[in-house]
Protein backbone atom coordinates (compact mmCIF):
# COMPACT_ATOMS: atom_id res chain seq x y z
CA UNK A 1 0.00 0.00 0.00
CA UNK A 2 1.91 3.50 -0.89
CA UNK A 3 1.63 6.04 1.66
CA UNK A 4 0.29 9.00 -0.77
CA UNK A 5 -3.58 9.12 -1.17
CA UNK A 6 -5.18 8.48 -4.67
CA UNK A 7 -8.36 10.51 -3.69
CA UNK A 8 -8.93 13.54 -1.98
CA UNK A 9 -11.31 12.86 1.35
CA UNK A 10 -14.22 15.13 0.41
CA UNK A 11 -14.96 12.94 -2.56
CA UNK A 12 -14.00 9.45 -0.88
CA UNK A 13 -16.38 10.70 2.05
CA UNK A 14 -19.28 11.12 -0.57
CA UNK A 15 -18.75 8.26 -2.65
CA UNK A 16 -18.93 5.93 0.22
CA UNK A 17 -22.24 7.79 1.91
CA UNK A 18 -23.95 7.32 -1.72
CA UNK A 19 -22.68 3.87 -1.84
CA UNK A 20 -23.66 3.67 2.12
CA UNK A 21 -27.37 4.50 1.34
CA UNK A 22 -27.83 3.09 -2.22
CA UNK A 23 -26.69 -0.33 -0.92
CA UNK A 24 -30.12 -1.93 -0.37
CA UNK A 25 -31.02 -5.85 -0.81
CA UNK A 26 -28.56 -8.90 -0.90
CA UNK A 27 -24.85 -8.89 -1.87
CA UNK A 28 -24.36 -5.39 -0.76
CA UNK A 29 -20.75 -5.50 -1.44
CA UNK A 30 -20.95 -5.41 -5.21
CA UNK A 31 -22.10 -1.94 -5.29
CA UNK A 32 -18.80 -0.94 -3.51
CA UNK A 33 -17.15 -3.10 -6.74
CA UNK A 34 -19.72 -0.71 -8.76
CA UNK A 35 -18.55 2.24 -7.23
CA UNK A 36 -14.69 2.02 -7.23
CA UNK A 37 -14.32 -0.17 -9.75
CA UNK A 38 -16.21 -0.12 -12.29
CA UNK A 39 -17.32 3.36 -12.21
CA UNK A 40 -13.72 5.26 -10.99
CA UNK A 41 -10.52 4.24 -11.70
CA UNK A 42 -9.96 4.38 -8.33
CA UNK A 43 -9.12 0.62 -7.31
CA UNK A 44 -8.02 -2.51 -9.58
CA UNK A 45 -10.11 -4.82 -9.49
CA UNK A 46 -7.64 -7.83 -8.46
CA UNK A 47 -6.81 -4.88 -5.27
CA UNK A 48 -10.89 -5.01 -4.28
CA UNK A 49 -10.45 -8.77 -4.49
CA UNK A 50 -8.29 -8.70 -2.36
CA UNK A 51 -10.10 -6.18 0.22
CA UNK A 52 -13.01 -8.05 -0.01
CA UNK A 53 -11.41 -11.40 0.84
CA UNK A 54 -9.78 -9.68 4.20
CA UNK A 55 -13.24 -8.28 4.79
CA UNK A 56 -14.74 -11.41 5.17
CA UNK A 57 -11.97 -13.22 6.53
CA UNK A 58 -11.36 -10.68 9.72
CA UNK A 59 -14.22 -10.73 12.28
CA UNK A 60 -17.12 -8.52 12.03
CA UNK A 61 -19.88 -7.21 9.05
CA UNK A 62 -18.45 -7.48 5.90
CA UNK A 63 -19.38 -4.76 4.54
CA UNK A 64 -17.89 -1.99 6.85
CA UNK A 65 -14.83 -3.88 7.21
CA UNK A 66 -14.74 -3.63 3.11
CA UNK A 67 -15.22 -0.08 3.65
CA UNK A 68 -12.34 0.30 5.69
CA UNK A 69 -10.09 -2.18 3.55
CA UNK A 70 -11.35 0.06 0.88
CA UNK A 71 -11.19 3.46 2.64
CA UNK A 72 -7.22 2.88 3.66
CA UNK A 73 -6.04 1.69 0.81
CA UNK A 74 -7.57 5.25 -0.94
CA UNK A 75 -7.07 7.34 1.77
CA UNK A 76 -4.78 5.72 4.36
CA UNK A 77 -5.95 5.82 8.13
CA UNK A 78 -8.49 8.90 7.85
CA UNK A 79 -9.80 6.97 4.48
CA UNK A 80 -10.87 4.46 6.64
CA UNK A 81 -12.09 5.78 9.16
CA UNK A 82 -14.17 8.39 7.32
CA UNK A 83 -15.55 6.17 5.37
CA UNK A 84 -16.68 4.06 8.17
CA UNK A 85 -18.24 6.62 8.97
CA UNK A 86 -19.74 7.34 5.39
CA UNK A 87 -21.08 4.19 5.23
CA UNK A 88 -23.09 3.44 8.08
CA UNK A 89 -24.13 6.74 9.14
CA UNK A 90 -27.39 7.23 6.78
CA UNK A 91 -28.78 3.60 7.71
CA UNK A 92 -27.93 4.00 11.18
CA UNK A 93 -29.55 7.17 11.05
CA UNK A 94 -32.47 5.44 9.24
CA UNK A 95 -33.14 2.87 11.36
CA UNK A 96 -32.60 4.58 14.63
CA UNK A 97 -35.68 6.86 13.05
CA UNK A 98 -37.78 3.20 12.18
CA UNK A 99 -37.16 2.14 15.65
CA UNK A 100 -38.24 5.32 17.24
CA UNK A 101 -41.66 4.90 15.07
CA UNK A 102 -41.81 1.18 15.75
CA UNK A 103 -41.16 1.30 19.79
CA UNK A 104 -43.65 4.43 19.80
CA UNK A 105 -46.58 2.24 18.45
CA UNK A 106 -46.64 3.94 15.09
CA UNK A 107 -46.28 0.26 13.31
CA UNK A 108 -49.05 -0.90 15.52
CA UNK A 109 -51.38 -3.12 14.61
CA UNK A 110 -52.42 -2.20 11.08
CA UNK A 111 -48.62 -2.80 10.47
CA UNK A 112 -48.16 -6.18 12.27
CA UNK A 113 -49.41 -8.65 9.56
CA UNK A 114 -47.11 -6.31 6.98
CA UNK A 115 -44.08 -6.72 9.08
CA UNK A 116 -45.43 -10.67 9.20
CA UNK A 117 -45.31 -10.62 5.76
CA UNK A 118 -42.50 -9.29 5.07
CA UNK A 119 -40.36 -11.61 8.08
CA UNK A 120 -41.18 -13.97 6.08
CA UNK A 121 -39.90 -12.97 2.48
CA UNK A 122 -36.30 -11.85 4.36
CA UNK A 123 -36.36 -15.72 5.33
CA UNK A 124 -37.16 -16.54 1.46
CA UNK A 125 -34.17 -13.84 0.49
CA UNK A 126 -31.48 -14.40 2.86
CA UNK A 127 -31.97 -18.69 2.16
CA UNK A 128 -31.69 -17.48 -1.22
CA UNK A 129 -28.51 -15.33 -0.58
CA UNK A 130 -26.61 -18.07 1.25
CA UNK A 131 -27.93 -21.07 -1.32
CA UNK A 132 -25.82 -18.71 -4.33
CA UNK A 133 -22.70 -18.85 -1.42
CA UNK A 134 -22.49 -22.43 -0.88
CA UNK A 135 -22.91 -23.07 -4.23
CA UNK A 136 -20.11 -20.77 -5.87
CA UNK A 137 -17.51 -21.46 -2.71
CA UNK A 138 -18.11 -25.20 -0.75
CA UNK A 139 -15.82 -27.11 -2.63
CA UNK A 140 -14.39 -30.33 -0.97
CA UNK A 141 -15.45 -32.84 1.31
CA UNK A 142 -13.78 -31.14 3.90
CA UNK A 143 -15.47 -28.06 3.31
CA UNK A 144 -18.89 -29.63 3.35
CA UNK A 145 -18.32 -31.30 6.77
CA UNK A 146 -16.81 -28.35 8.41
CA UNK A 147 -19.94 -26.01 6.87
CA UNK A 148 -22.56 -28.92 8.20
CA UNK A 149 -21.21 -29.24 11.59
CA UNK A 150 -20.84 -25.93 11.94
CA UNK A 151 -24.54 -25.27 10.94
CA UNK A 152 -25.73 -28.28 13.24
CA UNK A 153 -23.92 -26.84 16.13
CA UNK A 154 -25.07 -23.30 15.85
CA UNK A 155 -28.73 -24.14 14.28
CA UNK A 156 -30.68 -27.16 15.65
CA UNK A 157 -28.69 -27.81 18.25
CA UNK A 158 -28.49 -24.66 19.77
CA UNK A 159 -24.89 -24.65 21.31
CA UNK A 160 -23.57 -21.51 21.83
CA UNK A 161 -21.20 -20.15 18.68
CA UNK A 162 -17.81 -19.05 20.77
CA UNK A 163 -17.84 -22.81 21.82
CA UNK A 164 -18.72 -24.21 18.25
CA UNK A 165 -16.47 -21.60 16.26
CA UNK A 166 -13.69 -23.15 19.02
CA UNK A 167 -14.50 -26.99 17.94
CA UNK A 168 -14.63 -26.39 14.69
CA UNK A 169 -12.08 -24.04 13.43
CA UNK A 170 -8.85 -25.89 14.72
CA UNK A 171 -10.15 -29.49 13.21
CA UNK A 172 -10.85 -26.75 9.84
CA UNK A 173 -7.52 -25.30 9.70
CA UNK A 174 -6.30 -28.87 10.10
CA UNK A 175 -8.33 -30.03 7.20
CA UNK A 176 -6.92 -27.24 5.07
CA UNK A 177 -3.11 -27.09 6.59
CA UNK A 178 -0.61 -26.33 3.95
CA UNK A 179 1.00 -29.21 2.04
CA UNK A 180 4.73 -29.93 3.53
CA UNK A 181 7.09 -28.39 1.04
CA UNK B 1 -25.27 2.78 33.71
CA UNK B 2 -24.20 -1.06 34.48
CA UNK B 3 -27.19 -1.52 31.34
CA UNK B 4 -25.07 0.34 28.73
CA UNK B 5 -21.64 -1.20 29.91
CA UNK B 6 -23.61 -5.08 29.32
CA UNK B 7 -25.45 -3.91 26.06
CA UNK B 8 -21.70 -2.44 24.72
CA UNK B 9 -20.23 -5.73 25.91
CA UNK B 10 -22.68 -7.93 24.40
CA UNK B 11 -22.03 -6.17 20.63
CA UNK B 12 -18.59 -5.95 21.22
CA UNK B 13 -18.13 -10.35 21.48
CA UNK B 14 -20.82 -10.71 19.48
CA UNK B 15 -19.12 -8.38 16.32
CA UNK B 16 -15.88 -10.82 16.80
CA UNK B 17 -18.02 -13.80 15.77
CA UNK B 18 -19.66 -12.15 12.87
CA UNK B 19 -17.15 -14.70 10.34
CA UNK B 20 -18.48 -14.45 6.93
CA UNK B 21 -21.06 -11.89 7.43
CA UNK B 22 -23.50 -10.94 9.47
CA UNK B 23 -25.67 -13.46 9.15
CA UNK B 24 -24.08 -16.12 10.88
CA UNK B 25 -24.22 -14.58 14.07
CA UNK B 26 -27.84 -14.02 14.27
CA UNK B 27 -28.54 -17.05 16.06
CA UNK B 28 -25.94 -16.04 19.16
CA UNK B 29 -27.20 -12.59 18.90
CA UNK B 30 -31.17 -13.58 19.47
CA UNK B 31 -29.53 -15.78 22.21
CA UNK B 32 -28.43 -12.90 23.89
CA UNK B 33 -30.48 -10.41 23.48
CA UNK B 34 -34.42 -12.15 23.91
CA UNK B 35 -33.23 -15.25 26.06
CA UNK B 36 -30.78 -13.57 27.85
CA UNK B 37 -31.20 -10.32 28.88
CA UNK B 38 -34.90 -9.88 27.15
CA UNK B 39 -33.84 -6.50 25.59
CA UNK B 40 -36.11 -7.32 22.69
CA UNK B 41 -39.45 -10.20 22.04
CA UNK B 42 -38.49 -12.89 18.96
CA UNK B 43 -41.00 -10.97 17.15
CA UNK B 44 -39.23 -7.54 17.76
CA UNK B 45 -36.22 -9.10 16.81
CA UNK B 46 -37.35 -10.43 13.48
CA UNK B 47 -39.35 -6.87 12.69
CA UNK B 48 -35.92 -4.99 13.13
CA UNK B 49 -33.97 -7.70 11.34
CA UNK B 50 -36.79 -7.13 8.12
CA UNK B 51 -36.39 -3.04 9.22
CA UNK B 52 -32.92 -3.64 8.72
CA UNK B 53 -32.99 -5.64 5.25
CA UNK B 54 -35.16 -2.41 4.00
CA UNK B 55 -33.00 -0.38 4.97
CA UNK B 56 -29.56 1.13 3.21
CA UNK B 57 -26.08 -0.19 4.89
CA UNK B 58 -25.01 -3.07 6.47
CA UNK B 59 -28.43 -5.18 7.86
CA UNK B 60 -25.53 -5.56 11.44
CA UNK B 61 -26.96 -2.52 11.97
CA UNK B 62 -30.28 -4.33 13.64
CA UNK B 63 -28.20 -3.04 16.47
CA UNK B 64 -28.96 -0.06 16.54
CA UNK B 65 -33.02 -1.11 16.60
CA UNK B 66 -31.95 -3.89 19.83
CA UNK B 67 -30.05 -0.66 21.42
CA UNK B 68 -32.58 1.63 21.25
CA UNK B 69 -35.54 -0.73 22.71
CA UNK B 70 -33.10 -1.42 25.48
CA UNK B 71 -31.09 2.18 26.62
CA UNK B 72 -32.85 4.84 24.24
CA UNK B 73 -30.68 6.79 21.85
CA UNK B 74 -27.41 6.12 24.13
CA UNK B 75 -27.96 2.83 23.60
CA UNK B 76 -28.38 3.08 19.95
CA UNK B 77 -25.30 4.74 19.55
CA UNK B 78 -23.16 2.24 21.80
CA UNK B 79 -24.53 -0.64 20.39
CA UNK B 80 -23.32 0.78 17.19
CA UNK B 81 -19.73 1.28 17.92
CA UNK B 82 -19.40 -1.43 19.89
CA UNK B 83 -19.95 -3.67 16.55
CA UNK B 84 -18.17 -2.13 13.95
CA UNK B 85 -15.40 0.15 15.56
CA UNK B 86 -13.56 -2.66 16.84
CA UNK B 87 -13.44 -4.98 13.90
CA UNK B 88 -13.00 -1.99 11.91
CA UNK B 89 -10.02 -1.02 13.67
CA UNK B 90 -8.68 -4.60 13.60
CA UNK B 91 -9.40 -4.19 9.67
CA UNK B 92 -7.25 -0.73 9.25
CA UNK B 93 -4.27 -2.16 11.06
CA UNK B 94 -4.16 -6.21 9.34
CA UNK B 95 -5.00 -4.21 6.00
CA UNK B 96 -2.30 -2.38 5.49
CA UNK B 97 0.27 -5.23 6.44
CA UNK B 98 -1.97 -7.76 4.27
CA UNK B 99 0.11 -7.82 1.21
CA UNK B 100 3.27 -9.39 3.02
CA UNK B 101 1.01 -11.22 5.74
CA UNK B 102 -0.87 -13.03 2.37
CA UNK B 103 2.17 -14.37 1.60
CA UNK B 104 2.27 -17.01 4.25
CA UNK B 105 0.85 -20.16 3.49
CA UNK B 106 -1.09 -20.44 6.89
CA UNK B 107 -2.71 -17.36 5.60
CA UNK B 108 -4.21 -19.16 2.58
CA UNK B 109 -4.78 -22.08 5.50
CA UNK B 110 -6.75 -19.48 7.32
CA UNK B 111 -8.79 -18.29 4.66
CA UNK B 112 -9.72 -21.80 3.40
CA UNK B 113 -10.14 -22.77 7.01
CA UNK B 114 -12.53 -20.10 7.59
CA UNK B 115 -14.81 -19.82 4.97
CA UNK B 116 -16.49 -23.41 5.48
CA UNK B 117 -17.51 -22.21 9.05
CA UNK B 118 -18.29 -18.81 8.33
CA UNK B 119 -20.85 -20.74 5.55
CA UNK B 120 -22.53 -23.15 8.08
CA UNK B 121 -22.64 -19.94 10.48
CA UNK B 122 -24.74 -18.44 7.71
CA UNK B 123 -26.58 -20.84 7.66
CA UNK B 124 -27.89 -21.69 10.65
CA UNK B 125 -28.81 -17.90 10.57
CA UNK B 126 -31.23 -18.67 7.99
CA UNK B 127 -32.54 -21.51 10.54
CA UNK B 128 -32.66 -19.26 13.13
CA UNK B 129 -34.25 -16.82 10.88
CA UNK B 130 -36.85 -19.23 9.46
CA UNK B 131 -38.01 -20.21 13.12
CA UNK B 132 -38.53 -17.36 14.43
CA UNK B 133 -40.22 -15.77 11.49
CA UNK B 134 -42.32 -18.79 9.51
CA UNK B 135 -44.66 -20.12 12.21
CA UNK B 136 -47.84 -21.64 9.64
CA UNK B 137 -48.20 -22.49 6.62
CA UNK B 138 -48.53 -19.20 5.23
CA UNK B 139 -45.88 -17.87 6.25
CA UNK B 140 -44.04 -20.69 5.03
CA UNK B 141 -45.23 -20.72 1.56
CA UNK B 142 -44.31 -16.46 1.27
CA UNK B 143 -40.77 -17.81 2.31
CA UNK B 144 -41.03 -20.50 -0.47
CA UNK B 145 -42.54 -17.90 -3.08
CA UNK B 146 -40.05 -15.02 -1.99
CA UNK B 147 -37.23 -17.38 -2.61
CA UNK B 148 -38.79 -18.94 -5.79
CA UNK B 149 -38.46 -15.33 -7.33
CA UNK B 150 -35.16 -14.48 -5.96
CA UNK B 151 -33.64 -16.84 -7.67
CA UNK B 152 -34.83 -16.37 -10.95
CA UNK B 153 -33.78 -12.84 -10.71
CA UNK B 154 -37.23 -11.94 -11.53
CA UNK B 155 -37.55 -9.13 -9.01
CA UNK B 156 -34.84 -7.39 -6.87
CA UNK B 157 -34.19 -8.36 -3.27
CA UNK B 158 -35.58 -4.93 -1.61
CA UNK B 159 -39.06 -5.47 -4.04
CA UNK B 160 -39.84 -8.91 -2.66
CA UNK B 161 -39.26 -8.23 0.53
CA UNK B 162 -42.18 -5.01 0.15
CA UNK B 163 -44.26 -7.54 -2.04
CA UNK B 164 -44.23 -10.03 0.99
CA UNK B 165 -45.23 -7.35 3.24
CA UNK B 166 -47.86 -6.85 0.63
CA UNK B 167 -49.31 -10.08 0.47
CA UNK B 168 -49.08 -10.34 4.77
CA UNK B 169 -50.88 -7.68 5.18
CA UNK B 170 -54.08 -9.16 2.54
CA UNK B 171 -54.00 -12.45 3.89
CA UNK B 172 -54.26 -10.57 7.29
CA UNK B 173 -51.44 -12.39 8.87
Amino acid sequence: MSGVNRVRLAHLIRVFAWTGLTSLGGGRSAYFHDAVVVRRPWVRNDEFVQDLTLSQLLPGPNFSNLAVALGCRLAGLRGGGWGLAAVLAPGALILLFLAVLYFRGAFAPGVAPLMRGMGAAVVGLVFVMTARIVAASVRGRAAVLVALATFLCVGPLQVNTVLAIALVLPVSVWLHRPPRA
Amino acid sequence: MAGLLALTWTFLWLSLLCVGGGLGVLPEMQRQVVAHFGWVTTREFVDGYTLSQLTPGPNMLVVVFVGYRAHGVPGAALAALAMFLPTSMLTAVVARRWERVRENPWALAAERALAPVGIGLMAAGVYTLARSAVHDATTAALAVAAAAVLAVRWLPPVAVVLAGGLVGWLAGL
